[in-house]
């Protein structure tokens, strides 16, 4: 991010009257200080060094976060990295959400990567604009800059018991040049930073007051829904609408490519009005879609070559002549994010302009596809990001926000489409299904002398398809499977490309949970195989860790740290109540990240009940240890539903769910207790919102085969596993 | 059709729209009191929850026919119907994530809170466990009802 420093002109005669014209760095010309100057008042401006930082007049300190809030937080650990090195007064920090343009040209929020992203950047911001506060106080006072110090909100000069309050010299500080080269605090500093914070947005919540997406409201506004061909990508051939258009309410019936929009007063009407649309279509190419086939398709390609993603030694015929060798098959089906606020997007086109407000992961993108769909510039297109219902991935999906765009177009009014549940449930963008052929060689001892990984699945095409000729497939796509963590001598992760029709994109965690299933499974076979410890045979799979490149020994040796760690907090070896038992699982990711959980289960009645998870966690330092414990539950609770609930299959091209009900979510009193243990050995501040979700899975399953004796190797788990 | 009359956070409001266009699109829609949320339309999530009476109901569930005569309490009016205790036990216990689900949770916190039985887990199970929420709340949504319970005793 560039220090787009914004510069204050006093425009001629206008400046007499107290007004001020804003010069923004993307040469557009606003108007600043209006209401002070119809007040007769002074004209001071805001400090703005940065596009994310501005200090009011009246002392509050504004934060634009170029990142959204989906639940986990960044409303308030981004700007706790602010005023930690600015020395704001918390309680006067308010928070907007940015726009994407040129001052924020990448908002995006994926990868869990907002607060590590910004650690610097942002403490360095805070850092700078503190300088400038210091420099024009001390400037003011005509004392050494050196002589003066901070307190929240303040600038105070000790010698003289003087002090200034941020607001008083923001006017000065935005006329002088901003300090560069400013130190960070020393983290024993830190007054913010590490304390447990609640979320900024709580009171606004809790009372109703919050603004998601599906709540933006503009004058003149109309609700609309959308009837799509069944199966995706089918063509409408013709449509009966004069039913739909009698139905109260209801305002117009707009064919909009090969979808049809029902226009109306409120959103009720517009459903209503879909009931009873008919509509003809031809289902293309989809409508042989079946889920079970391409599974089958699947188990049977991953006994075939892929593209290797890591290769170390021979692993094929290392497996062959070994000892004894294992053998197993995991499958994992496919999911859908199903956020509790379904899509949705309202938009205003007219003078060759638009507008949207929408809960978004992408931003910038709904300004570019917008933009490009209706032949606009993207500066035509306002993005107003609201609070998300829930992202998980899908919300980097953008089709609503162009549909509302083009419908806006279409009838020349605002427009809010609004996806049903089960609009969300069956054309979403699914998790790909995948089958993963493990295999491993065992000395005579027992020892793992071979891993063999093979995975068939598809990847991501909801932003393109994927190259089958892509050399580094697996790397991209076996998250888990080609950076295996563990120390093995000879190894072979490989990756067969299978593609499916259907819209596949990313989820919690992207390819990790997959994988990491498969992964951490098969190492629970081999210790049970071998009658050794799970967690020693992980520690032992650690411990030869001689590596030349120093960051792997590093992440090796922060997971033996949280496995450790886990594992202790668990009473790991300890007896447990009758019918209860434990089961590991243990993960870096993407490099960074080490986690490690301890699932506790039972079967009780023919159900799996899951009663602890104890997580342990290091991804350095801690930001905001409330945010983190919250991130920690998330993401055992999201990797239970994949567990304890249901799957989506497909048939005739269809996705054979529909809502809630049969594609439940869990509940309060299925989830566990969720213990979270932070160790901070990364030294920066690393991911932790998708992480937690890895792991889950493989952990579930490892205390079921516990408890029970019974592999099972796939997901969910159902009853029939159990019996 | 004749307009339907019922009260809303204390207030009486004519509305004159379909007789079978749920409670839920009657507050979002057209009173604009878009706090109570859309989850699935279906009774599955509660996230439309509001209070009448006593009780929770899902708007989503009920007509504006069936509405009729009715009074409701959503969760912009919490406070002020009794809910405060509630509202301020969830921002102690930081019990939400993304937000979305939680007025559904608060009315049926409310209501569990304003009940005669003892308020432990099992009764918080059954009242709360009917709700929905991605992002996984829970631990924290139970937290904060145990604060509720606990008057309000400081976290620990």
């Amino acid at each position: 991010m560039r220090a787009s420093r914004r510069r204050f002109l006093a425009v001629g005669g206008l400046a007499a009257g107290g007004m001020l014209l804003e010069l923004a760095t993307d040469g557009r010309l606003r108007i600043a200080g209006r209401a002070l100057a119809a007040a007769g008042g002074a004209s001071d401006p805001s400090f703005r060094p940065f596009a994310w930082l501005a200090i009011e007049p009246g002392g509050r300190t504004l934060v634009t976060i170029g990142r959204v809030e989906m639940g986990q937080g960044t409303r308030t650990s981004l700007p706790m990295l602010v005023a930690e090195e600015l020395d704001a007064d918390w309680e006067r920090v308010a928070v907007e959400t940015a726009e994407p343009g040129p001052e924020f040209p990448e908002m995006r929020t994926s990868g869990s990567w907002s607060v590590g992203g910004r650690y610097r950047s942002l403490r360095q911001m805070g850092a700078r604009a503190r300088a400038a506060l210091i420099a024009a106080a001390a400037a003011r006072w005509r004392v050494p800059a050196g002589a003066c110090s901070t307190q929240p909100g303040q600038v105070v000069h000790a010698a003289s018991g003087r002090s200034l309050g941020y607001g008083a010299l923001a006017a000065a500080a935005a006329a002088a040049p901003l300090p560069a080269n400013v130190p960070l605090k020393d983290p024993k500093q830190f007054r913010l930073l590490g304390r447990r914070t609640p979320r900024r947005d709580a009171p606004a919540i809790v009372t109703g007051t919050a603004r998601y997406g599906l709540d933006a409201r503009v004058p003149g506004m109309r609700f609309a829904s959308l009837e799509r061909c069944p199966v995706a990508g089918g063509k409408l051939l013709s449509f009966d609408a004069s039913a739909a258009r009698r139905v109260p309410g209801v305002r117009d019936v707009v064919r909009l490519g090969d979808s049809l929009a029902v226009v109306a007063d409120h959103t009720w009407a517009a459903f209503s009005g879909r009931r009873v649309l008919e509509a003809r279509w031809d289902e293309g190419a989809l409508a042989s879609f079946d889920s079970r086939a391409y599974r089958a398709q699947l188990a049977e390609a991953s006994g075939r070559r892929g593209t290797p993603g890591r290769v170390v030694g021979g692993a094929e015929a290392a497996v062959a002549s070994a000892a004894r060798r294992l053998d197993a098959l995991y499958e994992y089906p496919f999911f859908v994010h199903a956020p509790l606020e379904p899509m949705n997007a309202l938009a205003h086109v007219r003078d060759g302009r638009c507008e949207l407000w929408l809960g978004t992961q992408a931003p910038n993108w709904v300004q570019e596809d917008v933009a490009h769909r209706l032949g606009f510039e993207p500066s035509a297109v306002r993005v107003h990001v609201q609070l998300l219902g829930g992202g998980f991935g899908r919300r980097l999906g953008v089709e609503h926000a162009v549909e509302a765009a083009e419908l806006s177009r279409a009838i020349g009014a605002p427009v809010q489409v609004v996806w049903t549940r089960e609009d969300d449930m069956r054309h979403g963008f699914f998790q790909p299904a995948a089958a993963h052929r493990m295999a491993a060689g065992l000395d005579a001892s027992g020892r793992l002398a071979a891993w063999w990984h093979r995975e068939a699945s598809s990847g991501q095409n909801f932003r393109g398809r994927v190259d089958p000729a892509d050399p580094d497939l697996a790397a991209n796509l076996m998250w888990g499977g080609v950076d295996n963590p563990y120390v093995l001598p000879v190894m072979r992760a490989e990756f067969v490309l299978v593609e499916a029709p259907i819209a596949l994109g990313p989820w919690r965690a992207v390819f990790a949970p997959s994988n990491v299933m498969a992964r951490e499974c098969f190492v629970d076979e081999i210790a049970h195989a071998t009658g050794r410890d799970p967690v020693q045979l992980r520690l032992d799979l650690l411990a030869a860790n001689d590596d030349a490149d120093a960051a792997q020994r590093s992440r090796r040796a922060r997971l033996a740290a949280v496995i450790r760690l886990a594992s202790e907090k668990a009473g790991w070896g300890r007896p447990l109540p009758a019918g209860r038992a434990r089961g590991i699982a243990a993960h870096v990711y993407d490099g960074e990240t080490t986690l490690a959980q301890v699932a506790e289960v039972s079967i009780d009645g023919g159900h799996l009940l899951v009663h602890r998870f104890v997580c342990a966690i290091d991804c350095g330092p801690v930001v905001n240890p409330l945010g983190l414990e919250a991130q920690v539950e998330s993401g055992v609770v999201w990797g239970l539903s994949q567990v304890l609930c249901n799957d989506v299959s497909f048939k005739n091209g269809r996705a054979e769910i529909s809502n809630f009900g049969d594609y439940p979510i869990p509940r309060l009193p299925e989830t566990p207790v969720i213990e979270t243990f932070a160790i901070e050995g990364a030294s920066q501040p690393l991911g932790a919102g998708e992480q937690p979700a890895a792991p889950v899975a493989a952990a579930v399953l490892n205390a079921l085969f516990a408890a029970t004796g019974k592999r099972v190797r796939h997901l969910p788990v159902r009853e029939a596993d159990l019996a | 059709m004749a307009p339907v009359r019922l009260t809303v956070n204390g207030v009486a409001r004519d509305v004159d729209v379909a007789p079978d266009m749920p409670l839920l699109w009657v507050l979002r829609d057209v009173l604009q009191l878009t706090g109570t949320k859309y989850g699935c339309g279906a009774g599955f999530c509660g996230a439309c929850a509001v209070r009448m009476g006593d009780r929770v109901v899902r708007s989503c569930q009920l007509s504006i026919a069936e509405a009729a005569g009715k009074s409701f309490v959503t969760i912009e009016h919490l406070a002020a119907a009794g809910g405060a205790s509630v509202q301020k036990a969830w921002i102690e216990a930081d019990a939400a994530h993304c937000g979305y689900c939680q007025a559904g949770l608060l009315i049926a916190a409310s209501v569990l809170a304003e009940s005669k039985s003892p308020l432990d887990d099992d009764a918080i199970d059954a009242a709360l466990g009917v709700h929905l929420c991605r992002c996984g709340s829970y631990p924290r949504v139970r937290l904060a009802m145990k604060l509720v319970a606990a008057g309000l005793k400081k976290k620990g």
